[in-house]
């Protein structure tokens, strides 16, 4: 069974043993032993219908598969790099956030709100489930904020990586957040999350 | 290795969340730079300079209209998470003091602050009692003058140091030779230091990577206005020439 190891922060070791684990395209920085290294193919090898969700809401994700005996290391930007288990449950995270998936979990894609019909981009979320063990980058020091019904959250969507649980997530464009995009841009809306799970943002804006 | 799962009560008040992450305990009004907000809890409002209601406290506090579009007033109760590019977040707290700051670095601060735009353009001075919130790249170096600044690494200084710049000797040598000669456009990279003297603080950081910051440009344009068409068209070649050197990097 394949497995994730942090080598320091910013570098993570794929120890695999036979079996396959599909990666950030581009982001082996070396690799011992025998591994093969191949293109997961269109959509990241979520399957065909994954795929065509992807070519349908431009939610890329660039995917190789890494398959064999021995030690990949891998990294990507110097970001940060943390671990996340998921035992049965769904992780909804940012595309470019994705380092490396264990062989067991699915992708997927998913739709994130209303919005999206009008705007397009970036508003179909990839989801991640099943048992096993995800890396996650974040540009500096993951933050991991809890939500409870009686403490909603709102995330700045240039700041937030994924999120767990029973979670409805909205999109909110109230005047009082309109005033805090700035000139440089930033995104026209904030993500507010009602219900129950964890949040993980980054203390970087993309 | 996975991180803590933080909520409102768990979450630190007034205090990093880590270097690259600071909570405000929000109970009074504090200024926020735009885009610094990450997240937040709780019944918290943002408003843009001229559109809050309190107004009077902002013209009282807030006396620099370059940056006023660049500002909001967050009031309310609640927790907020400030970051910066990833950058060390630091808050320190003036009593009854003064301290200068790259405008680019300032990210908030209490409303017991007055704000006021340095003589140095790019600069912000704060004047008075309470905390304010500031970041760097890389942890903050304090030193006491006499000493000479990179204009780059320089965040800010304290007290009453007396800055001006600073020319290399040698490089001024052959400025003077070059005059002499007539001949123009001596340049070398690190001949102009910012200067300090007086007793003080000064603060600096690793490096800065300049980001475009519309309120300096506007300042430039400003002091445009008295220059008449020679010193326009003169301006116009040394742009042009800036321009054409960008374009080849």
């Amino acid at each position: 069974m394949a497995q994730f190891r942090m080598n320091g922060a910013r570098v993570l070791e794929a120890h695999l043993a036979g079996d396959a684990v599909r990666a950030l395209t581009g982001s082996m920085v070396a690799y011992e032993g025998n591994v093969q290294f191949k293109n997961a193919g269109m959509g990241g090898g979520g399957g065909f219908k994954a795929a065509l969700k992807r070519k349908m809401t431009g939610e890329s994700l660039e995917l190789m598969e890494m398959a064999g005996h021995g030690v990949v290391y891998l990294a990507s930007e110097g970001m940060e790099v943390e671990l996340v288990q998921l035992t049965g449950d769904t992780l909804s995270v940012e595309s470019s956030a994705l380092l490396a998936i264990g062989p067991n979990l699915r992708t997927d894609v998913a739709f994130a709100g209303l919005r999206g019909a009008a705007s397009g981009q970036g508003l179909f979320t990839t989801t991640v489930s099943g048992h096993g063990e995800l890396a996650v980058l974040s540009d500096g020091p993951m933050i991991a904020l809890e939500v409870s019904p009686a403490y909603p959250l709102v995330v700045d969507p240039d700041a937030f990586i994924a999120h767990r649980g029973q979670l409805n997530q909205t999109f909110v464009t109230d005047v009082s957040w309109k005033s805090l995009i700035g000139e440089g841009g930033g995104e026209a809306y904030s993500l507010r999350f009602d219900g129950s799970g964890v949040v993980y943002i980054q203390p970087a804006e993309r | 290795m996975a991180p803590t799962i933080l909520n409102p009560s768990t979450l630190p008040s007034d205090d990093n969340v880590n270097p690259y992450a600071f909570c405000i305990e929000l109970r009074q009004p504090w200024f926020l730079r735009k885009g610094a907000m990450i997240a937040y809890y709780g019944q918290a409002s943002f408003e843009g300079l001229a559109q809050t209601s309190l107004s009077a406290m902002v013209a009282a506090r807030f006396s620099s209209p370059l940056y006023a579009q660049q500002w909001v007033v967050a009031q309310g109760v609640g927790k907020v998470v400030i970051g910066d590019r990833g950058y060390d977040i630091n808050s320190y707290d003036l009593d009854a003091g003064n301290l200068t700051i790259r405008a680019a670095n300032l990210l908030g601060f209490e409303t017991g602050l007055e704000l006021k735009q340095s003589i140095v353009p790019g600069f912000l001075t704060l004047v008075g009692t309470g905390k304010f919130l500031a970041s760097s790249n890389g942890p903050v170096i304090f030193a006491e003058p006499p000493m000479r600044v990179d204009p780059e690494a320089l965040l800010g200084w304290a007290d009453c140091p007396s800055p001006s710049h600073h020319y290399d000797t040698g490089w001024m040598q052959g400025f003077l030779g070059s005059m002499a000669h007539a001949v123009l456009g001596v340049q070398s990279g690190e001949e102009r230091q910012f200067d300090f003297t007086g007793a003080g603080t000064i603060l600096f950081q690793s490096t800065e990577v300049p980001r475009p910051d519309p309120a300096y440009l506007a300042q430039l344009e400003s002091q445009v206005t008295g220059l008449g068409v020679p010193g326009l068209q003169r301006l116009q070649t040394v742009i042009g020439q800036r321009l054409a050197a960008e374009q080849q990097h």
